[in-house]
């Protein structure tokens, strides 16, 4: 009889429970808030708003109307922006109405040290790599806590492809050696081989 | 009693050889601090050298004093106070490396951090990793160039390689050594004793991937560059005559810092984390990248990974 009384307490609770729960559950008609990739682990993104130039934007942009009609600028800011080609342009990730964020694709404002959240609404795949660790650079350490740059920190988000630049020496040929040429005397590509028989 | 008994007839003979044989060496070591090859040090350090055994055959004690002695030798030799470490492996870690070579644009910088970091010699032409320079489409070595000097990189229509040693798990160059001077620690770091080995290159010679390179010369390191941070197995100063080989930083990953190539890489390509740990960034790339292996199939289980993406 005992165990009987039981049994319907516990139903009783655990129907409760599952209300609440319903209850709890968000709203269907809001889009869900990303709050990483579950399984990743746990990391501090390095603070990015010391390094920038024109942060915070709202000093300057308070006196203005705001204008959200797509045009070249010709203010401070660059005119060209070479990201997206020609798909994107301010307001796609600054908040018009407020310059010191930024703004997702579902306009929530996102703190300009948290930007990767606003890269990662086009770009998921790197940013799950980045989270994961795939993707991206760790800061000096393998074990223990983990701290990423983040995306901003290498690419310029208005120019976001890395720029060619001069490597750093070679290494000197031994002594008694002389450099091969390596790859300049020959063509790997069987159409390149191809073409010069044609031509021949 | 009993001592003096057996040490009886004949005894003096043997006593007498024995002490020729000592001072035959006394007089040699004598030799060495007139004209030091190895920088200037006391007798009883060169003593103790002479005698000093196989790293894995070393009390703890033993081990403290040759630190020590390395840490006088190197005062005077660079003029430089260096702290000569012992960092024992972590339990539960077997270190592997990944490389994104859709990421690496050759910039080198690994190369000169791997120089600095482990007080390679600068005149002595030893670098642990070459970054080979391949045509787009192509991926024999044999084509490879690591000599490469153009004014910007990545060049349009090549790719870039990096290769260091790979800390196999069955590593071949450890199979070669005929004193077992060089072995695999129990967190997957080949590392080599310098103090025991005698130069006879066997290990280069067996190693599929160019990792291994000998000391021609004494490394000369200017005292201001000298890397004070050191360990008995990687890049405390070695002499004139040993082989050496990258250790994955075997002072700074033991301690839980990231090897210097891979703090200095400019473009995030290098990921290196514990192979034992389901949830490192190493495992991620392993189980979600196309990764291979170089020369995989000659059988040597390399723990150093390649991907694209």
């Amino acid at each position: 009889m005992n165990s009987i009384i039981l049994q319907c307490m516990v139903c009783v609770i655990s129907l409760v429970a599952l209300q609440a729960a319903a209850q709890e559950s968000p709203d269907s008609s809001q889009p869900l808030r990303f709050e990483g990739y579950p399984g990743a682990s746990e990391f501090t993104v390095v603070p990015r708003k010391d390094g920038l130039f024109f942060y915070p934007g709202g000093q300057c942009h308070e006196a203005m109307e705001p204008n959200p009609e797509i045009r070249t600028l010709n203010t401070m800011h660059d005119a060209e922006i070479e990201h997206g080609r020609g798909r994107i342009w301010c307001l796609s990730c600054h908040n018009l109405e407020d310059r010191n964020y930024l703004n997702t694709l579902l306009n929530e404002l996102v703190d300009f040290d948290e930007s990767h959240l606003v890269c990662g609404g086009c770009h998921a795949n790197r940013h799950k790599d980045w989270y994961f660790g795939a993707h991206g650079k760790r800061v000096s350490n393998w074990q223990g806590d983990r701290t990423l740059y983040n995306c901003t920190h290498c690419h310029n988000p208005h120019k976001p492809a890395i720029e060619a630049r001069a490597p750093k020496p070679a290494p000197p040929v031994r002594a008694g050696l002389k450099r091969e040429q390596g790859t300049e005397h020959h063509k790997s590509s069987i159409w390149d081989a191809k073409e010069e028989h044609e031509e021949q | 009693m009993s001592n003096e008994s057996n040490s009886g007839n004949g005894g003096g003979k043997f006593d007498q050889a024995r002490r020729n044989f000592l001072r035959g060496i006394g007089l040699g070591t004598a030799a060495a601090v007139a004209q030091p090859a190895w920088g200037g040090q006391t007798f009883q350090d060169t003593f103790a050298d002479f005698f000093q055994k196989d790293y894995r055959r070393m009390s703890a004690e033993e081990i403290e004093a040759a630190l020590e002695r390395i840490e006088r030798k190197a005062e005077a030799r660079y003029g430089v106070e260096i702290d000569c470490q012992n960092t024992l492996p972590q339990p539960g870690v077997v270190y592997g490396y990944a490389i994104n070579i859709s990421r690496c644009k050759g910039y080198r910088d690994c190369v000169h951090a791997c120089v600095k970091e482990n007080n390679l010699g600068r005149d002595s032409q030893v670098q642990y990793i070459r970054v080979l320079q391949l045509d787009q489409g192509d991926f024999n070595l044999e084509h490879s160039d690591h000599y490469y000097e153009p004014e910007t990189v990545p060049v349009e229509g090549k790719h870039y390689l990096p290769v260091q040693c790979m800390q196999c798990d069955d590593p071949p160059c450890v199979k070669a050594c005929p004193v077992e001077a060089t072995w695999m620690e129990p967190d997957g770091i080949v590392v080599v004793d310098y103090d025991w080995c005698i130069g006879c290159r066997y290990c280069m010679a067996a190693c599929p991937y160019w990792a291994r390179h000998f000391n021609w010369t004494v490394p000369e390191i200017p005292a201001e560059e000298m890397n004070t941070n050191t360990h008995y197995l990687g890049n405390r100063p070695r002499p004139r005559g040993v082989v050496e080989k990258c250790h994955f930083c075997i002072h700074r990953t033991r301690k839980g810092q990231q090897p210097a190539c891979m703090e200095a890489c400019p473009t995030g390509s290098r990921i290196f984390g514990n192979l034992l740990d389901p949830d490192s960034e190493i495992r991620y790339v392993l189980a979600n990248k196309q990764v291979f292996r170089l020369k995989e199939d000659l059988g040597t289980e390399p723990k150093f990974w390649y991907f694209s993406d």
